[in-house]
C-alpha cells in the first residue's frame, strides 16, 4: 500500500490520505477522475472494480464514497476514495462511467437520492424516482411530507429524453438526448410481465424479433430502506435485510450482523458461526434452485420449474423448523443466531444432501443436455470478462465470465477459511455457463455443509448484547457472497444508536445494468432467457 | 368376412335413417338428419374439449409431481365443466382501440376451421359425416384456415405482444403446413387413395405405419412434429409463449372469445391425433389378423369408435409428454428444424416411399398372404 | 458436413429422448402436493417456532404477565404495537400504572420477533395459528389482553434485570 500512497501523492499532492483500513483518499471533485485513472492503470495492481458507489450527505457537504478493489485478486487491496462539494443547490461531480460501467446506474441513483449530478454521465435521469419527484430523499434535510409527493392515480408518460452534462472550457453545457429513435418499435417488458422476476421494467426497442436497445426502469417497489434505517436502532434494521434479496435473506442478514459485530466488537460464539454458515449454504442452494427453476421456466420448460420448487421446499421445511420462517428467516441477530438448531437438524440435513445430489443428476439428464435448451443458451448473452469487471458483476454470473470473484475465497468470513471447496469458474460467459455454474455451486455448497454438519460444537448460540447497541464513530465495510454476488454493507456511524448512513450494495443492480449490453442483437425470446440466467431479484435493486 | 358387431353405433344411425325415410319425404328426412348430425358434432366437440382439458391438466400435473385438479368433484373430474361455466358467464372486455370487426371475427375463424376438419374425420365404422374422395386434401386445406384467425387476432388487437405472436405464428404455420402435407402425401402414395374411409379399410390387416415400415415411420414422426407445431402447443408455442409474450395473439381476449381460442387449441390437438390415427394407425379398424377368426371376432366386440378414441388418446398422451418435457424453441430454431431437417428428409422420404411401393417392398407387397386385404 | 448434419440430428434426438425418460420416471413418483385444508389434522406441518400472530397468554384466572412497560412498543421497528396504560389505585392507596389495552396490528407486523425477545416479563409470545386471513384490514387490528384481565401477581421477587428493563425510550 505504501507504493500506492506514493503514487497518489505523486500525481495529486493535495490529496488527503487517511491511514486506516481500507486506505482512504479524499480529493476535490475535479481531481477524482485523474485519481481513478491513476488507480485504474496502476501497473502493480489494477483497481478496476468499482464495488460500491455510496452517496453521502455529510451535513454541509454532499459527496460520494467510492470503494475500489481489483479484479486480479479481489479484496487483496482496497481503497476508498471520497469527494464532496459544498454546493447544495446545484451539486456537480464528475462521472466515472468511462472507466467503470457500473457507475452509470449508481450515479443515476445518487442523482435521485441526493441530487448530485454527474458531468459526462451519458444518461443523467433519476433512477428509481420520477423526474418530477420533489426533494432528494437521502439528504438529511429531506422533507418527507406526503403532501409534497402525493400518490397519483393516473399513469404517467415515461420520459424518453435524457440530459447529458458536459464541460467545455470550464462551462457546463446541458444537452438533451432522445433515448429511442422516432420509428422504434418499443415493447414494454414489465412492470407487469411474467418473466421479469418482479416489478422490473425494460423498455425494449425491437427490430423484428431482434433487440436493438434496452432502457432499464426500476423503482416500482422502492421502499427507501436506507432512509428508514437512519432512524432505527441496529436491532431493528436487521429485519430489512431479509427483504432485500429475499432469496439470500439469511446471507444478507449475516452480512449486516457481521458488520455491526465487527464495529461494536461483539464476539460470536463458535456454535453460532456453524449455524450461520450452514444456513447460509442452505440458503445458497435454495436460491440457486429457484434460479435454475426460473431460468428453465423462462425458456418454456414449466416442468423443470416444479421440480426445482419441490427440492427447494425441503430446504424451506428445514428453515421453518430452525427459525420459524421460510423465506424471511429472521435467524441472525447481533451476537449470534436467534434460535438454536432443533434436535433432528443434523439428521435432516444429512438426509437432504444425498437426495439433492441424486436430483442434480436428474436435472442434468432432464435439461442440461437437451438440444433445444443448448441452442437457447450456448453462445447467447455473452458477457466478456472485462465487461463483467467493468459492470462489477459478481456471483455465479461473474464467475461464468471467468472472473474469480467469490468473497468466500478472497476474503473469507465466518467459517469459510476452514472448509474446503472449489470456486466454480467458467470462461464462456454465456447463458449456459451461468446455468451450469449455478448447478455446480449447489454441489459445492452441499460439500461445504457436509464438512460442517457433524462438527457443530456445543455451547451458547448467542452472545448477550446490550439492548441498545452503539457503534463507535467510523466507517465500516463488510462484504459477503450472497446468492447473486457480492452483497455488502456500509455503515457510517457517528456513535449514535442509529447509523448516520447505511448503504447496501446489491448484486442484482449490477446484473440488471449489464442487460442492455449483453442482450443487444439477441432475439426477444433470448432476452427472457438471458434474464433468467442472470437471475436478478428486483427487491434487491429497489432497496 | 363379416363379424357380428353388437355395439356399433352405425346400427343406430342406419335404423334412424330407415325410420325417418319411411315416415316422411326424403327432403325432410335428410334435413332432420343434417340437423341431428350438426347437433351431435357440436356436442361431441364441446365434450371432447372438456375431456381433453381435464386430461391435459391431470397428466401435466402427474408429470410435474403434482396432483392436478382435485377440488371439484372426485379427483376434480368436473373441474373443466366448472371452468366452462365460468368462462361462459365471464364478462367480455371490450378493448377500446382494437379493429372492432376483425377482433370479434378472429375467434370464429379458429373455431370454424377446426369444426370443418372435424366433419371429415371417420370416428368409427360408418361414423363419418362427409366422406370426400379427396379427404386428406380437404383436411389439410381446411385446417390451415385457422391461421387466419391467429393472424387477425394478432393484428386487430392493437397490441405489440399480440402482433409479434401473430407474426411468429404466420412463419411457423406456413413452414410446418408444408411438412404435414408432405408427410400425409407419403402415406397417400402408399394407400393409393385420398379417401379417408378407404385409407382405413386398406389397413385392415396391416397398419400403414408398419406397411410402409422405414418410410412410414419417418413420415409418422414428421407428421407428429409438424402437427404439434401447427397446433401452437409447446415446445412450439411461440405465438403464445407466456414467458415472453404474455399470451401472444390472444392477450387482449377475454371471456368466451378467449374460450374459443382455448377450445380450438385443444380440439386441434385432437384433430392432429385423429388424422394420424386414421392415416397411420388404421383409424377405427380393430386389430385384425388374417385367418384368426375367433380373435378377430373378439376384437370386433369392442366397437370401432372405442378403437379410434383409444388410438387417438395414445397420440394425445405423447403430445402432452413432449410438451411438458421440452423447453420452447426459438423462432430461428423452429425454422431451422423445418427447413433444414424436416423438409429435406420429407422430400427424400416421399421418393423412398414411391420406390417401396413401385418395387413392392411394402409389407403387403412382400407378404400378401399375411397382410394383404 | 453431412456427418455433422446427421450426428447433430441423432445427438439431438437422443438428448430429447433422455429428457422424456426423466419425465416418464417422474410420472410415477409420489406426488408432493399438500392437500390443504384436508391435511389440517394429518400431514400439515407448522413449526413450533413459526411466527403467525402475536398473542398474550392468559392463565385460568384471566391474568396476564404484561406490566405495560412499553419495551415491545419501542422496540417494534414499524409501530405495530401500541400499549395503552391506565392509572389505578392499589389497596395501599398508591397510584400505579397498569395495562389498559394492548393493541396489535397484524397487518403491519413483519414478524421480526423483537417484541418477544425483549419482553422482560415474557408476557407475549408468537403463536403458530396461521389462518389469519380476513376480509378487511381493520379486522387485523386486535386487542391482545382480554376484557377484565389483570396483571398476574408475582410470587417470586422480580429479578432486577437492569439490561432488559431499561426501555429504549428516553
Amino acid at each position: 500500500m505504501e507504493t500506492i500512497k506514493k503514487l497518489i501523492l505523486e500525481k495529486l499532492p493535495e490529496a488527503v490520505i487517511e491511514d486506516k483500513q481500507p486506505l482512504c483518499v479524499s480529493v476535490e471533485p475535479k481531481q477524482v477522475h485523474l485519481l481513478m485513472e491513476t488507480l485504474y492503470n496502476n501497473p502493480e495492481y489494477n483497481f478496476d472494480v468499482l464495488l460500491k458507489v455510496i452517496g453521502m450527505d455529510w451535513g454541509e457537504k454532499l459527496g460520494v464514497i467510492y470503494f475500489l478493489t481489483g479484479s486480479k485478486d479481489l479484496f487483496a487491496k482496497e481503497i476508498v476514495v471520497k469527494t464532496a462539494t459544498a454546493d447544495r443547490e446545484n451539486p456537480l461531480l464528475y462521472s466515472l462511467t468511462d472507466l467503470y460501467e457500473t457507475a452509470l446506474l449508481n450515479e443515476r441513483e445518487i442523482y435521485a437520492m441526493f441530487g448530485i449530478r454527474f458531468i459526462n454521465n451519458p444518461d443523467m435521469r433519476k433512477f428509481f424516482l420520477n423526474e418530477d419527484w420533489i426533494g432528494y430523499p437521502l439528504r438529511k434535510d429531506y422533507d418527507g411530507a406526503p403532501a409534497l409527493n402525493p400518490m397519483k392515480v393516473e399513469s404517467k408518460e415515461i420520459q424518453d429524453v435524457t440530459r447529458r452534462l458536459t464541460e467545455v472550457d470550464g462551462k457546463i453545457q446541458e444537452e438533451r438526448i432522445d433515448i429511442f429513435e422516432v420509428d422504434d418499435y418499443i415493447i414494454n417488458i414489465g412492470p407487469q410481465h411474467p418473466s421479469t422476476h418482479g416489478v422490473m421494467h425494460f423498455r425494449t426497442a425491437l427490430d423484428g424479433e431482434i433487440i436493438k436497445k434496452i432502457d432499464v426502469h426500476s423503482g416500482y417497489i422502492h421502499r427507501g430502506i436506507e432512509k428508514l434505517s437512519e432512524n432505527l436502532g441496529y436491532h431493528q434494521i436487521l429485519h430489512f435485510t431479509d427483504r432485500l434479496d429475499y432469496l439470500s435473506a439469511n446471507i444478507n442478514r449475516h452480512c449486516l450482523c457481521m458488520c455491526i459485530e465487527k464495529a461494536a466488537e461483539i464476539e460470536v460464539p463458535e456454535r453460532a458461526q456453524y449455524i450461520r454458515t450452514i444456513l447460509d449454504e442452505l440458503t445458497r442452494i435454495e436460491s440457486h434452485l429457484l434460479g435454475w427453476a426460473a431460468q428453465c421456466n423462462d425458456l418454456g420448460a414449466t416442468t423443470a420449474f416444479v421440480y426445482g420448487m419441490r427440492e427447494r421446499e425441503m430446504i424451506l421445511h428445514i428453515f421453518e423448523k430452525v427459525c420459524g420462517g421460510r423465506l424471511i428467516m429472521n435467524q441472525n441477530v447481533i451476537g449470534g443466531v436467534m434460535f438454536d438448531i432443533y434436535p433432528e437438524f443434523q439428521k435432516e440435513v444429512k438426509e437432504f444432501i444425498p437426495y439433492m445430489r441424486e436430483k442434480l443428476i436428474e436435472y442434468d439428464r432432464f435439461f442440461s443436455h437437451n438440444v433445444i435448451a443448448l441452442g437457447r443458451m450456448i453462445g447467447i448473452g455473452v458477457l466478456k470478462q472485462e465487461d463483467a469487471v467493468s459492470y462489477a458483476i459478481t456471483g455465479p454470473a461473474g464467475r461464468a465470465s471467468g472472473w474469480s470473484c467469490d468473497v468466500r475465497k478472497h476474503k473469507a468470513y465466518s467459517l469459510y477459511d476452514q472448509v474446503e471447496f472449489k470456486e466454480v469458474i467458467r470462461k464462456e460467459g454465456d447463458s449456459y455457463a451461468r446455468y451450469l455454474n449455478r448447478l455446480d455451486e449447489i454441489a459445492e455448497s452441499l460439500h461445504i455443509i457436509e464438512q460442517l454438519i457433524d462438527n457443530i460444537p456445543e455451547g451458547s448460540f448467542q452472545t448477550k448484547t446490550k439492548p441498545i447497541i452503539r457503534i463507535p464513530e467510523g466507517e465500516y465495510y463488510q462484504s459477503v457472497e450472497a446468492g447473486r454476488g457480492v452483497f455488502s454493507v456500509f455503515i457510517d456511524s457517528r456513535g449514535d444508536k442509529t447509523p448516520y448512513r447505511l448503504k447496501f450494495r446489491s448484486p442484482s443492480m449490477s446484473l440488471v445494468s449489464a442487460m442492455p449490453l449483453i442482450c443487444k442483437g439477441e432475439k426477444l425470446a433470448d432476452f427472457i432467457g438471458i434474464g433468467g440466467s442472470m437471475d436478478y431479484v428486483i427487491p434487491d435493486i429497489d432497496r | 368376412m363379416n363379424y357380428s358387431q353388437p355395439l356399433e353405433l352405425s346400427h343406430v344411425t342406419a335404423w334412424l335413417d330407415e325410420v325417418l325415410r319411411g315416415a316422411m319425404p326424403e327432403f325432410w328426412a335428410l334435413l332432420i338428419e343434417y340437423v341431428l348430425i350438426g347437433v351431435v358434432l357440436l356436442t361431441l366437440y364441446a365434450v371432447l374439449a372438456l375431456i381433453l382439458i381435464y386430461a391435459e391438466r391431470k397428466i401435466t400435473a402427474f408429470f410435474q409431481s403434482r396432483l392436478g385438479p382435485n377440488r371439484v368433484g372426485k379427483w376434480g373430474i368436473v373441474q373443466s365443466v366448472a371452468d366452462m361455466v365460468k368462462i361462459l358467464i365471464k364478462e367480455i372486455i371490450y378493448v377500446k382501440k382494437v379493429d372492432k370487426v376483425l377482433f370479434y371475427v378472429a375467434p370464429f375463424f379458429m373455431i370454424v376451421a377446426s369444426m370443418l376438419t372435424f366433419g371429415a374425420i371417420p370416428f368409427g365404422q360408418g361414423l363419418q359425416v362427409v366422406d370426400f374422395n379427396i379427404g386428406v386434401f380437404y383436411v389439410l386445406a381446411v385446417s390451415s384456415l385457422g391461421i387466419i384467425g391467429v393472424l387477425l387476432a394478432g393484428w386487430s388487437s392493437n397490441n405489440k405482444y399480440s402482433m409479434v405472436g401473430a407474426m411468429r405464428s404466420g412463419a411457423q404455420f406456413v413452414s410446418y403446413e408444408l411438412s404435414a402435407g408432405l408427410a400425409l402425401m407419403t402415406m397417400v402414395v402408399l394407400s393409393g387413395t385420398m379417401q379417408l374411409s378407404e385409407i382405413v379399410e386398406s389397413q385392415r390387416y396391416c397398419w400403414n405405419l408398419f406397411n410402409g415400415h422405414i418410410s412410414a415411420v419417418i413420415a409418422f414422426v414428421i407428421y407428429l412434429i409438424s402437427g404439434h407445431a401447427e397446433t401452437n402447443r409447446g415446445p412450439f408455442d411461440l405465438p403464445e409463449a407466456e414467458s415472453e409474450l404474455i399470451a401472444g395473439y390472444h392477450t387482449e381476449y377475454s371471456g368466451l372469445q378467449f374460450g374459443f381460442f382455448y377450445l380450438a387449441e385443444y380440439l386441434n390437438m385432437f384433430i392432429i391425433a385423429a388424422i394420424a390415427t386414421t392415416v397411420f394407425l388404421g383409424g377405427w379398424m380393430p386389430i385384425q389378423v388374417k385367418g384368426w377368426d375367433t380373435f378377430n371376432q373378439i376384437m370386433w366386440y369392442i366397437p370401432s369408435y372405442l378403437w379410434f378414441f383409444a388410438k387417438a388418446a395414445v397420440l394425445v398422451f405423447i403430445s402432452l409428454w413432449v410438451r411438458w418435457s421440452f423447453p420452447r424453441l426459438r423462432i430461428d430454431q423452429l425454422l431451422n428444424l423445418e427447413w433444414k431437417y424436416l423438409l429435406p428428409i420429407n422430400l427424400v422420404n416421399i421418393f423412398v416411399m414411391v420406390l417401396l411401393v413401385l418395387s413392392g417392398l411394402t409389407l403387403t407387397g412382400l407378404f400378401p398372404n399375411v397382410f394383404g386385404n | 458436413m453431412s456427418g455433422n448434419y446427421f450426428s447433430g440430428l441423432f445427438k439431438g434426438v437422443k438428448s430429447l429422448l433422455v429428457g422424456m425418460g426423466e419425465t416418464w420416471k417422474e410420472l410415477w413418483t409420489k406426488k408432493v402436493t399438500a392437500e390443504y385444508p384436508e391435511n389440517r389434522k394429518t400431514t400439515l406441518f407448522v413449526s413450533d417456532r413459526w411466527r403467525a400472530t402475536l398473542t398474550m397468554p392468559h392463565d385460568e384466572n384471566n391474568e396476564h404477565a404484561c406490566t405495560s412497560c412499553k419495551v415491545c412498543e419501542t422496540n417494534c421497528p414499524n409501530g405495530t404495537i401500541q400499549v395503552i396504560q391506565k392509572v389505578i389505585e392499589t389497596e395501599e392507596g398508591k397510584k400505579k400504572k397498569v395495562l389498559d389495552r394492548y393493541l396489535y396490528d397484524l397487518g403491519m407486523c413483519t414478524f421480526c420477533n423483537l417484541c418477544v425477545l425483549t419482553c422482560p416479563s415474557d408476557a407475549i409470545v408468537f403463536s403458530k395459528d396461521f389462518e389469519n386471513a380476513t376480509f378487511t384490514r381493520d379486522r387485523l387490528k386486535e386487542q391482545l389482553n382480554k376484557e377484565g384481565s389483570k396483571l398476574r401477581e408475582k410470587k417470586k421477587e422480580v429479578k432486577p434485570e437492569a439490561e432488559k428493563s431499561a426501555p429504549e425510550a428516553e
